[in-house]
């Protein structure tokens, strides 16, 4: 509970478990906007349904008309593909199935590791258009998570429940005190997970109106260095990093720069993104922007 | 030994906006289309816990791991020390060999923390942990049944 006396609703959605935080219960009506929303979003872009659009790209090259977020996580992809280079992309859905992380979770490689194609080469991404060349396994799962998070604190604003925390397993998004709302709410307090284990945290950052998202290498891994953050340009597991975090405005920007951060430094991400970041290493050392605000130890 | 980060001002929230672009307050056109039931992509195996330590016997565990990153081959050293079904310490020897990590150190002083050691949760006070232990039912389902066909 990130404030005394808040209430919480939980769910399960593409994929992870939902907890939303307010002041009051949130209405049966207000319940069924989000989970409507979470359901849209899930129809759009799970890899893991055969009836999604991005299944539908899986199979069938052609145009694809996505839904509105897709504005934002197009752009916000080509930035950082090319800021990566080819590294992280959202092309990468192939590369991950190839290692066994698909639908059906069979978690079993099937051949050596598959660089994903080039989006130059494969990928028309228009605003809400999708044009493909060729059958491509699209993988928003670097934003998805962090994007969701905002449109469900989209809806909540429209229903005027402007003070919220939600988290999606560990990627939260705190909507503050809201504008005129200044009602002296204190920060939430957030440990930071440890790489090699989740009962212990490497820090705290006292989260204020944003969000803060992290990626691991430590879970949604099944074994033997394998793991689901993957090289685009090679397919294989990014072996250099093992967790990162990021702050930024919107849930979305976070979510992504935490992968980012896998392949591109902090310092270079942060000249064209307005964000804070932290960055643990395989051989045990962190770096981070100087303005980070909490404690590590 | 804390490493304290320096103040700031976080950003605030108004720099990007997804409002009005997904569905708004108002009833979805096509409910009855939208089950209230959570997204069917994850396997039906809520409850799965996560992975934990208690697997592991009370000992101090070492082992050198080599790996190819972009910058080349890197070796660490690590040691865990598992006491009570938990990881009490963990020690990692980094063998100084990439002249990148170095020079990363240089240009980020002040931003570096040599060794991430951590704290057990519960001798510190938050309310929400940032990180991604929670993933799916599903995910962690599969994983276990493949731990137990290992063993």
């Amino acid at each position: 509970m990130p404030h005394p006396g808040w209430t919480e609703f939980s769910f399960e959605g593409i994929g992870t478990r939902w907890e939303v935080s307010t002041p009051s219960p949130l209405s049966g009506a207000h319940r069924r906007r989000l989970l409507d929303a979470v359901e849209a979003y899930d129809a759009a872009w799970s890899r893991f349904r055969p009836d999604s659009l991005v299944a539908g790209a899986a199979r069938t090259p052609g145009r694809y008309e996505l839904p509105p977020e897709a504005a934002v996580l197009g752009p916000l992809y080509q930035s950082l593909y090319r800021l990566s280079g080819g590294a992280m992309t959202p092309l990468i859905g192939t590369s991950l199935e190839r290692l066994g992380y698909g639908a059906g979770y069979r978690l079993r490689p099937e051949g050596p590791p598959l660089p994903a194609p080039r989006w130059e080469e494969v990928l028309d991404w228009q605003g809400t258009v999708l044009t493909t060349a060729e059958p491509v396994g699209i993988d928003i799962g670097a934003a998805g998570k962090g994007q969701l998070a905002d449109l469900l604190s989209a809806v909540l604003n429209s229903c005027g429940i402007g003070e919220h925390l939600i988290d999606a397993s560990g990627d939260l998004l705190n909507s503050g005190p809201g504008p005129g709302l200044d009602t002296g709410r204190a920060p939430v307090e957030v440990a930071l997970e440890h790489p090699y284990d989740p009962g212990r945290a490497i820090g705290i950052i006292p989260l204020g109106a944003g969000a803060l998202c992290a990626s691991a290498a430590n879970r949604r891994a099944w074994g033997d260095g394998l793991h689901h953050v993957l090289d685009g340009t090679t397919g294989a597991p990014v072996r250099t990093v093992v967790a990162s975090w990021a702050l930024a405005a919107s849930a979305a920007v976070a979510d992504a720069l935490a992968t980012a951060l896998f392949f591109v430094d902090g310092a270079r991400l942060r000249r064209e993104f307005d964000f804070s970041w932290l960055t643990v290493y395989s051989d045990g050392h962190a770096e981070y922007s100087t303005d980070l605000e909490g404690a590590l130890f | 030994m804390n490493t304290s980060f320096r103040k700031s001002v976080l950003v605030g929230i108004a720099g990007l906006s997804l409002a009005g672009t997904a569905a708004g307050c108002a009833p979805a056109q096509t409910p009855a289309a939208q089950g209230a039931t959570p997204a069917p992509n994850a396997t039906s195996a809520q409850g799965a816990t996560p992975a934990a330590a208690a697997a592991y016997k009370d000992g101090t565990y070492s082992a050198d791991g080599n790996y190819v990153s972009p910058n080349g081959t890197e070796t660490v050293g690590v040691e865990l020390t598992v006491a009570g079904g938990a990881v009490s310490d963990v020690k990692i020897t980094p063998h100084p060999s990439n002249p990148n990590t170095k020079k990363f150190q240089g240009e980020f002083a002040g931003g570096i923390k040599s060794q991430i050691v951590g704290k057990k949760l519960d001798e510190i006070s938050v309310s929400k942990v940032a990180g991604s232990s929670l993933t799916s039912g599903g995910f962690n389902a599969a994983v276990t049944k493949i731990k137990s066909q290992a063993q």
